[in-house]
């Protein structure tokens, strides 16, 4: 027995010492063998729940989630309530902002209320949830525990500054409790460019390295954030710092090999407009970006009353990957563009399939968001300015922007819209999937909404209360004249009057729909016809594969009514259906009518769309030409040409044909020699040319 | 090319005829069978509007055994000559096991029968368009002196089914396919349009490729890909040489002023390009200029 004891007191002598070693080891910066102390503690001692618990913070501090998660799982499988294992997972949840990160942390705090770190955590999400009255809640909860916990003292820095107050008192504290705390600045840092206030952010990154200069998880969020604004010598530095430092997390490696491609792409300038594309596709895309980041600016000059003083840049990424390095760390979707400050990075049209994405939505969108950016000095909630940027999608043009989802109907149904004051919290801690979806939608209609009931000035009237950093509730109250629970209230009755007939149906229009799919499989037209005609009008926004219109434009074809086919087709269109194969069949449809005008403003409408199909462009410049609108088919032939067809020849020919039809005839000279270049004996193109030195000669 | 074309028109037999044999092979499911077969009529469709003195023989669904292929062989070889010119399409399934087999209702088409068929046909310039899947895997048994072997994929190991075959069909109707604009569509251009299109399906879906396209032939003496872009598919409004003295003076000033052009561009990367434009553009308003009097 007492040996036995001696035993056991000389295991948790070693035990003890092995562990000293692991954390000694970590702070020495020696990673690898640290893991290799706490390994062999673990061996030692398998069922030390706080010994996983540790090593798991190890492994979260090395940016390894899924190890770190496995060991927090395996210490509450020994432990269960186990307090800072359930933070460990807490933890782990909001690297990548997911909702459950709230419950664990609630859950650690239920089993130990006096675990000063799960309230600092507390306050931490609290304040990504733009909840500055929670946040400071529970950072004092937790400084009252603990006076010198510095996280907490950080966070109320954080607080301080995002209400444009001084944080100098917190910023004292932190520095009297421990100069050499960098993480302090760095959590700062985090809340400020959550808050989109990048060069704030950056500031505070390089006082975090400076007080503690082995601070890599800094330095790569420094390069980061200063290559998101566009400052790409001083980002290299920095991400080759942290990387040189050992910190090889993705983002800092993913985000040195996006700068390395950045040789690939190609960078067109003008006075107020910069844009960065992909040489492959730079020359076919140019024009249309360019022409449509110009003709935002000036609507958005106008709607904003403002001009903006620096040029905006636009980086179009072919490859998602490399447009996802852009959105890493970011909260909400950032599936398609994402906008600092002035700087716009967005996925190209060539890296999604042709009908998925509108690329035109997607600029105008962030575009927007460069407006209200800067008019709000940063200072704006994310629901607001993703809801004027969704408003100004359709705004542009009906068709545009994104339709009501299955998703969006169910959470009008189940009544899962969020109140305007807590709207943020869908995008920044989704609690379930597609809560991220369902906050654009929301915001969007909000926006709506506010410009159909008060004007679309209300909107700028409500931009500018946002620069003084507003909250939300304050400005609803004093810009629109209620309090936020009556204009929820009011936005949800508006809201039920445009959506009712689609929530309220929905089921049975799905049910009706799948009838429908199979008589369409099974070529039974008319039960298409019958069905079609009575659910079509149900969920107009259903434009994806195998909509309605679709099914009854084929339909009324097989029965030889090409008038009807026609008919929704158009609709279609109109309702903001973006397949390429059925707006090109809509436009062939549309010339067997004879309206050639129409035909040719369909197509258009898929320059928007897939601007990089060549049959595209050659088939609208024919239909331009022919309209006598020369500026058009030159943009258009000069499209095909870019996109380095086959049929050089042919390209050429009708580029110099436009231009003959323009009298540029200096150009059309040129492009018809090097259609002849490419086919010397090519017989209209020798004719054009005959005509050209006819004309010259005159 | 359209130098190369005239050459060829000219040093060329006029009665040379081509003999075209499309299979649409086993689809082993409805939807593989419809498909096959609408592109063998379409290509049929295609061939006998702009071919119409050609011999144009389809084989599909259930006459597309290997026993009427052979006969089909049979017949060609009575007929054909040596100036004539041979184009065989196979549309459909393949496999590459112990050698390369086009799937048939009843017994399989092995590459080695194939070439066996060919072989003794006397055309004296044949194409094999084999679009099936593993098809690349058939090259090796066919590859022959005067024959050009277009396979849907690089080797017998890319199993998927196939896409090219659509393009290529396409490729035979799409003016654009000409690309010299001499009014035939020869298989390098066919080809040409055919894999750009293929590889095209994949990035718009942004799926891996599943087939890599391949090209080869071998003519004696001559440089890779020569017979390929001289080897006419199918003529569009190919134009033959004139019987009229005065109009044939006219189109050998016009064969040389295109081979002037055509030494031209060899040289334009030795040129400074100002000298090099205003010489292409004079030799090119001189050809036109001799085409406008040929045209009268």
């Amino acid at each position: 027995m007492r040996s036995i004891g001696l035993m056991l007191c000389l295991g948790l002598v070693a035990q003890s010492q092995t562990l000293k070693r692991a954390e000694e080891l970590w702070r020495a910066h020696d990673y690898k063998g640290a893991n290799q102390a706490f390994k062999e503690a673990v061996a030692a001692s398998p069922k030390d729940a706080d010994l996983r618990v540790k090593w798991g913070r190890l492994f979260l501090e090395r940016y390894n989630r899924a190890d770190a998660g496995q060991l927090f799982t395996e210490a509450l499988q020994i432990k269960p309530d186990y307090a800072p294992a359930l933070l460990g997972l807490a933890l782990v949840a909001n690297e990548t902002f997911e909702g459950k990160s709230l419950g664990l942390a609630q859950k650690a705090l239920e089993a130990d209320p006096k675990l000063v770190e799960a309230r600092e955590f507390m306050a931490r999400l609290k304040l990504e949830d733009s909840d500055p009255k929670g946040a400071v809640a529970e950072a004092d909860s937790a400084l009252q525990l603990s006076p010198g916990a510095k996280d907490a003292l950080a966070l109320r820095a954080a607080v301080e500054l995002l209400a444009d107050r001084s944080p100098k008192e917190w910023e004292a504290k932190i520095a009297a409790a421990d100069a050499h705390y960098g993480r302090g600045y760095e959590t700062i840092a985090h809340f400020l460019v959550l808050n989109r206030r990048y060069d704030e952010g950056i500031e505070y990154y390089k006082k975090a390295v400076a007080a503690d200069p082995y601070l890599d998880s800094a330095y790569s969020n420094l390069g980061i954030n200063l290559m998101r604004m566009g400052r790409e010598a001083d980002a290299r530095h920095a991400l080759e710092t942290a990387f040189n430092h050992g910190w090889k997390d993705n983002a800092t490696v993913n985000s040195l090999r996006l700068m390395d491609s950045y040789k690939n792409f190609k960078t067109f300038e003008t006075p107020t407009t910069i844009l960065r594309l992909q040489k492959k596709e730079a020359d076919v895309l140019h024009p249309y970006f360019e022409t449509e980041m110009k003709r935002a600016m000036a609507v958005y000059d106008k709607k904003y009353e403002m001009h903006l003083s620096f040029p905006v840049q636009v980086e179009v990424y072919p490859d998602h990957e490399d447009f996802a390095v852009r959105t890493m760390g970011m909260p909400g979707l950032g599936a398609l563009g994402v906008t600092f400050g002035g700087v716009v990075a967005m996925d190209s049209p060539s890296g999604r399939k042709p009908g998925e994405f509108h690329w035109a939505s997607t600029l105008w969108h962030e575009m927007s968001h460069v407006y209200v950016l800067t008019a709000t000095k940063f200072r704006v909630p994310r629901w607001f300015t993703e809801g004027v940027a969704v408003h100004e999608e359709t705004a542009a043009a009906p068709d545009w922007g994104d339709r009501m989802t299955p998703d969006v109907i169910q959470a009008i149904k189940t009544k899962k819209l969020l109140p305007v004051a807590e709207i943020d919290r869908g995008f920044i801690h989704p609690s379930y999937p597609a809560q991220v979806i369902v906050s654009y939608f929301e915001a969007g209609k909000i926006c709506d909404y506010i410009s159909e009931k008060y004007g679309e000035h209300k909107l700028l009237d409500m931009i500018h209360a946002f620069a003084e950093s507003t909250p939300t509730d304050v400005v609803i109250q004093k810009q629109l004249g209620i309090a936020p629970a009556e204009f929820d209230k009011r936005f949800l009755a508006w809201l039920d009057v445009h959506t009712k007939d689609t929530v309220e149906h929905y089921a049975e229009w799905r049910d009706q729909f799948k009838t429908l799919r199979e008589a369409a499989t099974a070529k039974k037209y008319d039960d298409v016809i019958r069905i079609g005609a009575k659910i079509c009008d149900l969920y107009p926004d259903f434009v994806e594969t195998g909509n309605v219109y679709v099914a009854l434009a084929d339909a009324y074809t097989a029965r030889g009514d090409a008038g009807a086919a026609l008919t929704q087709l158009e609709k279609y269109s109109r309702e903001g259906g973006r397949d390429p194969d059925t707006i090109k069949r809509l436009a062939t449809m549309l010339e067997a009518a004879n309206r050639p005008k129409d035909a040719a403003a369909a197509l258009e409408r898929l320059n928007y769309i897939a601007p990089q199909d060549a049959d595209l462009h050659k088939r609208l410049g024919g239909l331009l030409l022919a309209q006598s609108n020369t500026s058009g088919a030159i943009r258009e032939f000069a499209a095909v040409v870019a996109t380095k067809p086959l049929d050089q020849a042919g390209a050429h020919y009708d580029l110099a044909r436009a231009y003959y039809a323009a009298k540029q005839n200096a150009k059309a000279r040129e492009e018809v020699e090097t259609a002849l270049e490419a086919a010397p004996g090519f017989k209209p193109a020798q004719k054009l040319l005959l005509q050209l030195t006819a004309g010259a000669s005159d | 090319m359209r130098f190369a074309v005239a050459l060829l028109v000219l040093t060329i037999p006029a009665r040379a005829n081509t003999f075209y044999l499309t299979v649409a092979g086993l689809g082993g499911e409805p939807d593989y069978e419809q498909r096959f077969a609408m592109l063998a009529s379409e290509t049929e469709k295609t061939l006998k509007a702009h071919a119409p003195e050609a011999s144009v023989e389809t084989l599909k669904g259930a006459a597309a055994t290997r026993e009427n292929i052979r006969a089909a062989f049979g017949r060609i070889a009575l007929a054909a000559k040596p100036q004539d010119a041979l184009v065989v399409l196979l549309i459909g399934h393949g496999t590459f096991e112990n050698g390369y087999k086009f799937n048939l209702p009843g017994p399989d088409l092995s590459a080695a029968e194939l070439a066996g068929f060919m072989d003794k046909v006397p055309a004296g310039r044949q194409l094999v368009v084999n679009t099936s899947s593993s098809s690349g895997g058939g090259n090796e048994a066919l590859r022959h002196a005067n024959r050009i072997l277009i396979s849907a994929t690089k080797t017998g190991s890319e199993k998927n089914a196939t896409v090219f075959a659509r393009y290529w069909v396409e490729a035979l109707s799409d003016p654009s396919t000409d690309t010299d604009k001499n009014g035939s569509i020869s298989a390098m251009e066919a080809f040409r349009f055919a894999e750009r299109k293929t590889k095209g399906f994949y990035d718009e879906q942004k799926r891996l490729s599943t087939e890599h396209a391949v090209i080869e032939d071998s003519v004696k003496g001559g440089a890779a890909g020569q017979l390929a872009m001289t080897f006419s598919v199918v003529k569009l409004d190919a134009e033959s040489l004139s019987a009229d003295p005065a109009k044939r003076a006219l189109q050998a000033k016009r064969d040389q002023v295109e081979a002037q052009i055509d030494q031209l561009k060899y040289q334009k990367l030795l040129l400074a390009p100002d000298m090099y434009r205003t010489q292409l553009s004079k030799l090119l308003l001189e050809l036109a200029r001799v085409q406008e009097e040929l045209d009268k």
